[in-house]
């Protein structure tokens, strides 16, 4: 054996040094230690409970839409889709190719839509949905040979009632980006349905009810360990409208059929048939504002929307030979008023006093204002007359005249035409809870400086003239109104001078039942409307009617109107480059109204002719009876 | 004192006079084998926490594996112990050649491919990787080579025994294992500066190793994942799905014990699987999550013990190959916790090498043993 080789002092020095390396090795393990455990803790505590929480949104069922009898008209229906879970599913070619072959669609299609961003990768994610039943039971009896494949109810929206009141309804979509971020923090969630039009979209937040959420616990590689919360989703609330059902559709028909008899029927001043492309007709409950049907044509039907709507549909839409049936008329279709709007010019000089209800005025047939000659339709002429005979026949002389004084007395009455206008609502929205209400317009000379200023190009005259007075006395003009503004002010005069801001739905409830709130009437203000003037102008109104030589009588003969008098008053408005605006207003009974009814068509010619029959057909179903088929009547404003 | 009570000549082995043996019983440094045996003891207690959720049908499965390492391990320990160290110095020769066939035996089909390295033998259930055990034997191998030239390491010399070390170096590398051979390098490291070798020969060794990692990495000798987990710890805000991701849990889980841990089998990052490899070169974050500061912070006071108890080991040894061995060992345990350490909490490179009787796994915890009964050989043999 060999001497021993001890570890001499230099290997000491060395062995020390070899000592600092390790403890300055030990020093930097425990700092590192400290600054884990210690300074980084608390963020660690947050980080750490996000690792292992997961949350499956899952989007209620929506209210339903019921009509003030509690008839449904919107409901949820329950498909039965095909569903795939990312987690369980084997996403290789055979599997693939055996579902896409199952369901009958290309193996591409497939794997798009199983990696469909909206969708967690918890939930399983819809590939097929209304499927046949007997797939979901070819799928159960070859649960093996698709894992993680599974048969779904889904429930969509439903139309039972087919597509009636599809403007005041509204249709439902996917949530958009923009909609998301305004709704933040409401419980939305990329792929939920959210209401884009009419009630869907006014009464979203009571319509959309509360999504279930169930928290998971996960481990690293995302399987589920344990349910940690789960919040059942809650059903909408449902929202019972004002609308009555039976009452839409006898609109919707009277209005689709008078636009039909309408087109055949020939403008002999264009030698062509009334094109009557569109048109629109509302019905308001005058007590308290209340919508009671509402009917825009042409329309579309809202089921298309449903899980999302065809492309080429969609822009069929928004193709103007269609004339866009999303269009709701009712609120933002802007016409002339035409004669109608003699209402407000009537008001206007009774309340200033420019004239009384006896005052007589000598119809020759037209009206010379300045270097201007303006004529009666037909140049007929009425003879000495008042305001109540006036209203009867329509005659616009004697409502020139009106426009003409009121100009020449501005100094004393103001802009009066205007100034009743707009509290009878018109140029402002009447607040009705529906998107995209228009405002229409009272033109005057501030507004025409303006409009002029604006763009001189479509506006060439900025200044206003005696014969611009005289227009507007008769509602033509820059005056534009929506047909619900028109209906608003007739109620407004109907039920006495209340201003009621239209409503659309009467409470909101739960599926029991339950009140959960009522949609109180909301009236907004009172004009005064003195029983001398509210009685003259009624009977010039019901004089429309009844009077043999009121405008709306030849549509008239034959209704019941000693039982359920009806007082009203037809428009024929001049459209530049277009055939007229047919227009009728009415309410009934005349004494007591319950309802008020304005029909408009677009290119349909004299209000008395096209627009009054279709009110006819309308206040028939009111009063009981059964509506009898559309006869236009020739030439009558 | 304990160390009185277990040394009755009876209870003594048949190797050699029971006076003798008795004598040299005497000085056994039971205070260390405490030190390891705790180490051991938490060892298994933390992968039983990392794995009773793996198989539903037995909780304790790895529990039970290791607990028999253990055992096994304790006898190694005391067998490696018992024969005096000069005998395998003696022999140094014959274990490095056995050695390095083993490591040519484990790349030829008789060895056993897992998770991309060709490193293990597989007898019935449980696998062997030859590497560990080559590490013991390098330190006893470099010790008495080094110490037979009496410490005086010449330029030819120290190329001898870099041509030494470098063959089952290479071998290993071929498997590929690159961890081990980091380990390798550590001992050799730790070795020669203690052996003497010239500080000139240092510094050249070391500006050679500077060009050697740069070439490796440049001329993509690394595979991509190795380069990966390799620099995962400069960019944790890189790739969070891979190396990054693991990086970033295993320091969360570390933080997310705080000071006093989310207690024994609570540990959230833990019981969910979120940290990979938890149970052998992740097990560190298992201590720091559910034992916390205090937890992880003595199991390092507990290595840093053991260590202090190599280093002076090294200090006491009556010869040269005694001082080596103990240097080579504590080398060995140095790197292997700084870098498995430092690795889980973000301050070094992610390579596979176990935490010493902490990680799962047999070879390793039998070849931590065997470098523990070497020091403990040096030691109880300092005046004999």
């Amino acid at each position: 054996m060999t001497a021993p080789v001890r570890a001499g002092d230099n290997a000491r020095l060395r062995l020390s040094v070899l000592a600092m390396v390790v403890v300055s090795l030990f020093a930097a393990l425990y700092a590192r230690l400290w600054y884990l455990q210690v300074a980084s803790n608390a963020q660690a505590q947050v980080k750490v409970t996000n690792n292992q929480v997961r949350f499956v949104h899952e989007e209620a069922p929506r209210g339903r839409i019921l009509d003030r009898n509690g008839k449904v008209i919107v409901d949820n229906r329950v498909s039965e889709a095909i569903t795939v879970n990312r987690a369980k599913f084997n996403n290789d070619v055979e599997h693939v190719t055996r579902l896409a072959a199952l369901l009958g669609i290309p193996p591409g299609i497939l794997v798009k839509r199983m990696s469909d961003p909206r969708f967690s990768p918890y939930k399983p994610v819809p590939v097929a949905t209304d499927v046949p039943k007997d797939m979901v039971v070819y799928l159960a009896e070859h649960q093996d040979d698709f894992p993680g494949v599974e048969a779904l109810e889904l429930t969509e929206r439903a139309y039972p009632q087919g597509n009636v009141a599809a403007h005041l309804l509204g249709y439902v979509g996917e949530i958009n980006d923009r909609e998301l971020k305004d709704r933040k923090g409401k419980g939305y969630q990329l792929g939920d349905n959210i209401g884009k039009s009419g009630v869907e979209l006014s009464y979203e937040s009571d319509l959309h009810g509360v999504a279930g959420l169930t928290k998971f616990e996960v481990d690293a590689q995302g399987r589920v360990l344990q349910t940690l919360d789960a919040r059942p989703a809650q059903q909408g609330a449902d929202v019972q409208l004002t609308l009555d059902l039976d009452i839409q559709k006898l609109v919707e028909d009277s209005l689709a059929q008078g636009l039909d008899a309408t087109r055949h029927s020939y403008d002999k001043e264009n030698k062509k048939d009334f094109l009557a492309p569109a048109g629109a007709a509302v019905v308001l409950d005058p007590r308290d504002g209340s919508v009671v049907a509402m009917a825009s044509n042409p329309t579309y039907n809202p089921a298309d929307f449903v899980n999302g709507i065809k492309p080429e549909l969609f822009n069929a839409m928004q193709d103007p030979n269609s004339h866009f049936p999303l269009n709701n008329r009712v609120i933002n279709g802007l016409y002339a008023p035409g004669s109608t709007f003699k209402l407000a010019t009537a008001l206007a000089a009774l309340d200033s006093g420019l004239i009384t209800p006896g005052t007589p005025f000598t119809d020759t047939g037209s009206l010379q204002v300045g270097n201007r000659l303006f004529k009666n339709a037909g140049s007929r002429a009425y003879g000495t007359i008042s305001l109540p005979t006036a209203i009867t026949v329509s005659s616009d002389a004697f409502f020139y005249n009106l426009g003409a004084q009121f100009w020449y007395t501005r100094s004393q009455h103001g802009d009066a035409i205007q100034a009743t206008a707009k509290t009878l609502g018109f140029g402002e929205r009447t607040g009705i809870p529906l998107d995209s209400e228009a405002k229409g317009r009272i033109p005057d000379p501030e507004s025409r400086k303006k409009l002029h200023d604006a763009n001189p190009k479509a506006f060439p005259e900025g200044r206003w003239f005696a014969g611009d007075n005289v227009n507007l006395a008769i509602g033509q003009g820059e005056m534009v109104v929506t047909p619900l503004q028109l209906a608003q002010s007739y109620a407004t005069f109907a039920n006495g001078g209340t201003v009621y801001q239209p409503r659309v739905a009467e409470r909101i409830l739960q599926q029991d039942g339950k009140v959960i709130r009522d949609v109180t009437p909301a009236p907004e203000r009172k004009i005064d409307l003195a029983p001398t003037v509210r009685n003259a102008i009624l009977t010039g109104l019901k004089g429309v009617v009844a009077s043999d030589k009121g405008t709306a009588h030849g549509s008239f003969i034959g209704f019941p109107l000693s039982s359920f008098p009806v007082a009203g008053k037809t428009g024929t408005a001049q459209v530049f480059g277009k055939q007229d605006t047919a227009l009728f207003v009415a309410f009934a009974p005349a004494d007591n109204p319950q309802y008020v009814v304005a029909v408009v068509i677009e290119e349909g010619g004299f209000g008395g002719s096209s627009a009054a029959p279709v009110v006819r057909r309308i206040m028939e179903g009111l009063a009981g009876k059964t509506p009898g088929p559309i006869a236009v009547q020739q030439g009558v404003d | 004192m304990a160390t009185r009570a277990v040394s009755s000549p009876a209870r003594t082995g048949t190797l050699g006079g029971s006076r003798r043996e008795a004598s040299v019983l005497r000085h056994l440094d039971v205070t260390m084998i405490a030190a390891v045996m705790a180490i051991a003891a938490l060892g298994v207690v933390m992968i039983y926490s990392a794995t009773q959720h793996r198989f539903e049908a037995d909780p304790s499965f790895y529990l039970k594996r290791q607990a028999l390492f253990v055992v096994l391990g304790i006898g190694v320990m005391a067998l490696v112990a018992s024969i005096d160290y000069r005998l395998f110095r003696d022999f140094a020769p014959a274990l490095y050649v056995v050695t390095a066939l083993t490591l040519l035996l484990v790349l030829s089909p008789v060895g056993k491919n897992s998770k991309g390295a060709q490193a293990w033998f597989q007898v019935g259930s449980f696998q062997f990787q030859p590497s560990e055990w080559a590490k013991v034997v390098l330190i006893v191998c470099v010790a008495a080579y080094a110490a037979n030239h009496r410490g005086d390491l010449d330029g030819r010399r120290l190329l001898t025994l870099l041509v030494l070390a470098g063959f089952p170096m290479v071998l290993i590398e071929l498997q590929p294992d690159l961890g081990t051979d980091l380990v390798f390098g550590a001992i050799l490291l730790f070795t020669l500066l203690v052996a003497g070798a010239r500080v000139r020969h240092m510094a050249v060794l070391g500006a050679l190793a500077v060009t050697a990692v740069v070439a490796v990495f440049h001329f993509g000798l690394l595979k991509d994942y190795q380069r990966e987990r390799l620099t995962a710890f400069l960019d944790p805000q890189g790739d969070v799905q891979r190396s990054a991701y693991n990086l970033n849990q295993s320091k969360l889980a570390i933080a997310h014990g705080g000071v006093t841990g989310q207690g024994l089998f609570k540990g959230t990052q833990t019981n969910l699987s979120y940290v990979p490899e938890q149970h052998t070169d992740f097990i560190f974050t298992v201590v720091g999550e559910e034992l916390g500061l205090l937890g992880s912070g003595l199991l390092l006071a507990l290595y840093g013990f053991v260590v202090w108890r190599m280093w002076r080991a090294a200090v006491l040894a009556r010869d040269l190959s005694g001082t080596l061995i103990c240097v080579g060992v504590m080398a060995m345990f140095v790197f292997q916790i700084f870098e498995n350490v430092g690795m889980t909490m973000g301050i070094m490179p992610i390579t596979g090498i176990p935490l010493p009787f902490m990680s799962y796994g047999g070879s390793s915890t039998l070849a931590c043993f065997a470098a523990i009964g070497l020091v403990l050989n040096v030691h109880m043999r300092r005046y004999s």
